[in-house]
């Protein structure tokens, strides 16, 4: 019998078979062991690391695989979706998951351009991680492509925490979550954030930090957010996947 | 054709019988198996819904409780006390709901949720800033309590890191917010970071505060204000 943590419970008895963990557990566990060995053995990604795992519901489509790079030990919680609509002509990964991340269950992280996340990452479930937006361009293309138009960097640092339901959106420029930083639940993140903090609401502020200095978290904000992350608007971001582009192309998109 | 479809339209899409089945099937199967630490009538749970059997003993289920699919009703295995999570009569814990108890959560009767709900009691702690998170374990956790006849919104997060939170009775949670303090019983709380919005009044016998998720009791003069001021983009 599993023992109850409270020491001064009194200890309820049940038969063994109640004790013992549910059988029906196994076939969702079978079911992912071998969701796991078909994405490692037929997908072909751009590395798969090992020990990763993921649940049999897990949505990953074959067409992105080689955009995608999985680190060691990374897990795929249920229903976790990693979606990449990168242009065609890109030759490297655009969705790094490095090692012992954990997605969420009912997470999405869609990329276009670039998303890393960083070793030791959590998400909490329902994430959404876009890099990319829905441009109103987009429904008035004549030529009909359904990609977004703006596209962004993300990168999520170390040793996040990222809570349920918040969503991290970058539609130009780069997005960093600065390492050790602990998000809310709900939290909705457009601008950089620096490392060792806590942040939380819509649009995301900062609520802790982590003071070097006393050597201990507290209230308020004690550095500022990484403005210079922010990139001019007007100006072509020609780093990441649409470097794939030559300039003059580039400036056609822009206009 | 008209007349055709609507003799169709009598019967139930007989697909809908196998998932139905399923259900009953697995709501059998969780009723005999599980050793709960009390039970009621009329349990229906959807399959697949995340309970650890190891876990029931911790748990009290009320009569005529809904499950439905993908809800997620999750005890720490260092879990403090006897009793962590208790649900009573007639709630429907919707798809996708995340109930995760260390302490103690408490949903009285006649609450209802929408999907993507999130109840914690606890939460990663991040303090050491030499490790990982995931490596720190948890928070000591709080308490939550939510009163009957609460109806909670799609995706609103309930989460209490310290104290006890009570959602009082009858309150309305819109969706998406962020609820981390308590509030009286007839509130209407909406926003991230969580705010009143509208609130009965018992003296005046009539709902007091805007409709549309202004702060209570500055609906005619005040032009509405957010309350948090945004970072700097």
């Amino acid at each position: 019998m599993k023992e109850s943590s409270n020491r001064n419970a009194e200890p309820i008895s049940y038969s063994r078979r109640m004790t013992r963990k549910d059988p029906l557990v196994w076939f969702p566990r079978a079911a992912g062991k071998l969701r796991t060995l078909w994405l490692a053995w037929s997908y072909p990604f751009a590395s798969f690391g090992k020990g990763a795992w993921s649940h049999y519901s897990c949505h990953v489509a074959r067409s992105a695989a080689p955009y995608i790079s999985i680190g060691k030990n990374v897990g795929l919680a249920r229903d976790a979706r990693l979606d990449v609509c990168a242009p065609h002509g890109i030759d490297r990964p655009v969705l790094i998951l490095e090692d012992r991340c954990g997605v969420g269950r009912w997470c999405k992280i869609s990329a276009r351009n670039h998303i890393h996340v960083m070793r030791d990452v959590l998400f909490g479930p329902s994430v959404l991680v876009m890099d990319h937006g829905r441009a109103m361009e987009e429904w008035t293309d004549p030529t009909g492509q359904r990609q977004g138009k703006g596209a962004g960097t993300i990168r999520i640092e170390e040793e996040c925490w990222i809570g349920c339901g918040t969503v991290i959106v970058c539609e130009q420029g780069e997005l960093v979550i600065g390492r050790h930083t602990v998000v809310g639940a709900n939290s909705v993140i457009r601008s950089s954030i620096p490392p060792y903090s806590v942040v939380a609401g819509d649009p995301a502020r900062i609520v802790k930090q982590y003071d070097f200095s006393r050597g201990r978290w507290v209230l308020g904000c004690v550095r500022s957010a990484c403005v210079t992350d922010r990139r001019d608007p007007r100006e072509p971001d020609l780093r990441g996947a649409n470097s794939a582009l030559s300039v003059p192309e580039m400036r056609k998109i822009q206009t | 054709m008209i007349f055709a479809a609507k003799s169709r339209a009598r019967f139930e899409d007989p697909l809908t019988f196998f998932s139905r089945a399923i259900t009953k099937l697995y709501t059998l199967w969780i009723r005999v198996s599980y050793p709960f630490a009390s039970i009621g009538l009329n349990l229906s749970v959807q399959y697949p819904c995340s309970l650890s059997r190891l876990a029931a003993h911790r748990m009290i289920l009320g009569n005529s409780l809904i499950i439905r699919k993908d809800a997620w009703l999750n005890i720490l295995p260092e879990a403090t006390g006897e009793l962590n999570l208790v649900i009573d009569d007639n709630c429907v814990i919707s798809a996708r709901t995340v109930i995760s108890a260390k302490n103690f959560i408490h949903i009285e009767h006649d609450v209802i949720m929408a999907t993507s709900v999130l109840i914690m009691d606890h939460n990663h702690a991040y303090e050491d800033t030499t490790l990982p998170i995931r490596a720190q374990g948890t928070t000591q956790g709080g308490r939550i309590r939510i009163e009957q006849g609460c109806w909670i919104g799609q995706g609103a997060a309930i989460v209490c890191n310290e104290g006890e939170l009570v959602i009082g009775r009858n309150s309305v949670i819109g969706a998406n917010a962020l609820v981390t303090k308590s509030f009286a019983p007839y509130s209407v709380i909406v926003g991230n970071p969580c705010r009143l919005a509208r609130q009965f009044d018992s003296a005046k016998r009539a709902w007091i505060g805007g409709g549309s998720g202004r702060p209570a009791g500055t609906e005619s003069y005040l032009p509405h204000q957010p309350l948090a001021r945004p970072m700097p983009h």
